[in-house]
């Protein structure tokens, strides 16, 4: 039986979608068997971030309206043995799938699927009631921009209101140089208003654009930073204590970690 | 430690968690928080407010008008802050973090922060 990850963060643009192709990939290139949830409806993107666009035939709403059955909809990754995608309808609405309808879809999913990540539409509205419904344990995602922060706070409040407890942190974008010129939030400040256990620091990288781009996950490319980060992120998921990267910042990093692996 | 007005002195909320974005509350006499008040978070009480841990948001005490009303907290960082009538606002440009509690109420009519000795 495996588990079911909602990827969120409240603001858009802050890389959800980014993490659960990555994490995916991941994920899979470590042997487990993951499914993809594109939950954003009507905004469709994770399939382009993999690559597989061309691939579609049927997408979730056809899954939930009984056009056709879920295996025929799962696109089979070209690249990582067992990943597959479950794509988001592009014409219809946020309404087009209810809560009850995503919970039945991730419990017979998480039957035959290690991981289950459901990518996950900014706000807080029905699409992100939908997409949190069948999710058992949840990701935000967030930037070091008080904005960005603040939406994810909101996110966690919700998270928690909804029973989906302690709910792991991804700092996207980080710009050590910013930080320690003190033009940037740091990981510190982050974790200390949000309070949330930290799953891994990105730091900003141009290769994420690029890869994107391609279609092609940067957690494949073994010299690439962020795709180290992810990499690192995906293991921290299957239970392995791996410390935070070095991103030049010195001590509290350290530090920080300790707080983690205590916490 | 001054004292509330004497109606709401035994009425008192105890809030075993951190107040995120969004969330807010409302009292009818003292509230205490055994967390976080987050920025975007608002509490307000006709009473007093102590926070143990950081207050960032938006906290009013006296809500309706009680002038001897106060807030405690370990770390005041408010971005708005109301005692009865009165309204003070974060400094705009970077402020100095407080290093110890911290306690706000009216002296001469003028919202006032300073340390916390008990
Ligand atoms: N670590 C990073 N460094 C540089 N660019 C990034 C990084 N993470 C995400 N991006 C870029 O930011 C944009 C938004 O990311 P995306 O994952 O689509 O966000 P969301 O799904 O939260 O809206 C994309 O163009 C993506 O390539
Ligand atoms: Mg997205």
């Amino acid at each position: 039986m495996g588990e079911v990850i909602v990827v969120t963060s409240g603001k858009g643009g802050v890389g959800k979608t980014t993490t659960t192709a990555n994490l995916g990939a991941g994920l899979a290139l470590m042997g487990r068997r993951v499914a993809l949830v594109d939950a954003d409806i009507g905004l469709r993107n994770l399939d382009v971030v993999l690559g597989l666009e061309n691939r579609i035939v049927y997408d979730i709403t056809d899954v939930t309206g009984g056009h056709c059955r879920l295996r025929q909809a799962l696109i089979k990754d070209k690249r990582f043995e067992g990943l597959f995608l479950l794509p988001a309808a592009q014409t219809k609405d946020k309404t087009a799938v209810s809560p009850e309808q995503m919970k039945a879809l991730c419990a017979e999913l998480k039957e035959e699927f290690d991981f289950v990540i459901i990518d996950c539409p900014a706000g807080i509205e029905q699409g992100f009631k939908n997409a949190i419904a069948g999710a058992e344990k949840a990701i935000v995602v967030t930037t070091p921009e008080v904005a960005a922060v603040r939406d994810a706070d909101r996110v966690i409040g919700l998270l928690e209101a909804a029973e989906l407890r302690d709910p792991k942190l991804i700092i996207n974008r980080i710009r050590p140089r910013m930080v320690r010129a003190g033009d940037m939030m740091s990981i510190e400040d982050i974790v200390d208003i949000l309070a949330v256990d930290l799953l891994g620091v990105i730091p900003e990288d141009e290769m994420v654009v690029i890869s994107t781009n391609r279609g092609e996950p940067i957690v494949q490319d073994e010299h690439s930073r962020s795709g180290q980060a992810y990499r690192n992120i995906a293991r921290r998921i299957l239970g392995e204590q791996v410390p935070l990267m070095n991103l030049d910042e010195g001590g509290f990093l350290a530090r920080l970690w300790r707080r983690m692996i205590r916490g | 430690m001054k004292r509330g007005t004497p109606e709401v002195e035994d009425n008192t909320i105890l809030i075993r968690r951190t107040l995120r974005s969004g969330q807010k509350v409302y009292y009818d006499g003292h509230v205490v928080i055994l967390g976080d008040v987050n920025p975007g978070a608002e509490v307000v009480a006709t009473g007093n407010v102590i926070v143990m841990g950081t207050v960032r948001g938006v906290v009013h005490a006296g809500a309706g008008g009680n002038e001897k009303a106060m807030v405690l907290a370990f770390r005041l960082e408010p971005i708005q802050l109301r005692i009865a009538n009165h309204i003070t606002r974060s400094p705009d440009g970077p402020l100095q973090k407080p290093t110890g509690p911290e306690v706000a109420r009216i002296k001469n009519g003028v919202v006032t922060i300073e340390a916390y000795s008990p």
